[in-house]
């Protein structure tokens, strides 16, 4: 196995930066299992479904040179992700703090039927904000925060 | 020996460190154990199942409980 690499802190995205980078042409990967996406999912044209139990075997899928915006339910499995394509050598990779749930609580686009339950998150993206421009809220910020803006 | 257990608290991961010690002490063996559980810091090893184990900064095993037969071998080699 491999050497230990000292990591730095991964860069975090809340949904409304991460439909900008997407309209900006970044790719959004969901390592949610299929299972669960067929409950629900992104409504986002040309995402990738990549499940965190494929990642380590697949991982080489994806494009380097692009920005990923790495995706889960709540923003923890997307974060692992998001380390492990670091330790992979990715430097054009976010993770999409607050996951599914936050996503559609901002009013964002959605498949399936709406997330029921949510997690206790605090941060500054928080509230209905469906009308909220792309650009309006967030700007990307180390992993070591809990905030976003 | 130094020996880090990776993990970020699962209830495997704690069997592994207790076991870990317990076969150390029953074998006489000094070992540091340390436990790893900042995910950032985890990952730094390129471990995506845990728990895992680093022995003198070499990963040897990721995924479960590594089973005694296993430990033993490491504290012996």
């Amino acid at each position: 196995m491999n050497a230990p690499v000292e990591l730095p802190s991964a860069r975090e995205v809340c949904p409304t930066t991460t439909r900008r980078l997407l309209a900006e042409g970044a790719l959004m990967v969901d390592v949610r299992e299929l299972g669960e996406v067929a409950q629900v999912a992104f409504d986002v044209p040309g995402v990738l479904l990549m499940p965190l139990s494929e990642l380590q075997e697949r991982f080489g899928e994806l494009p380097r040179d692009r920005e990923l915006v790495m995706v889960c339910q709540v923003g923890e499995r997307s974060l692992k992700a998001t380390y492990f394509l670091m330790y992979q050598g990715y430097t054009r990779v976010a993770n999409m703090e607050g996951g599914l749930f936050k996503w559609a609580r901002k009013g964002f686009p959605i498949k399936g039927a709406a997330p029921v339950a949510e997690p206790a998150t605090s941060g500054c993206c928080g509230g209905s904000a469906a009308s909220a421009p792309a650009s309006s809220c967030c700007t990307p910020s180390p992993a070591s925060g809990s905030t976003c803006c | 020996m130094d020996i880090k257990v990776l993990g970020t608290g699962c209830a495997n991961c704690k069997a592994t460190i207790a076991l870990i010690d317990q076969i150390a002490k029953a074998k006489g063996v000094a070992v540091t154990l340390e436990k790893v559980e900042e995910l950032r810091d985890i990952m730094g090893y390129g471990v995506m199942s845990t728990p895992g184990v680093v022995i003198d900064g070499k990963v040897v095993h990721a995924g479960g409980v590594p089973s005694r037969d296993k430990i033993e071998k490491w504290l012996t080699a």
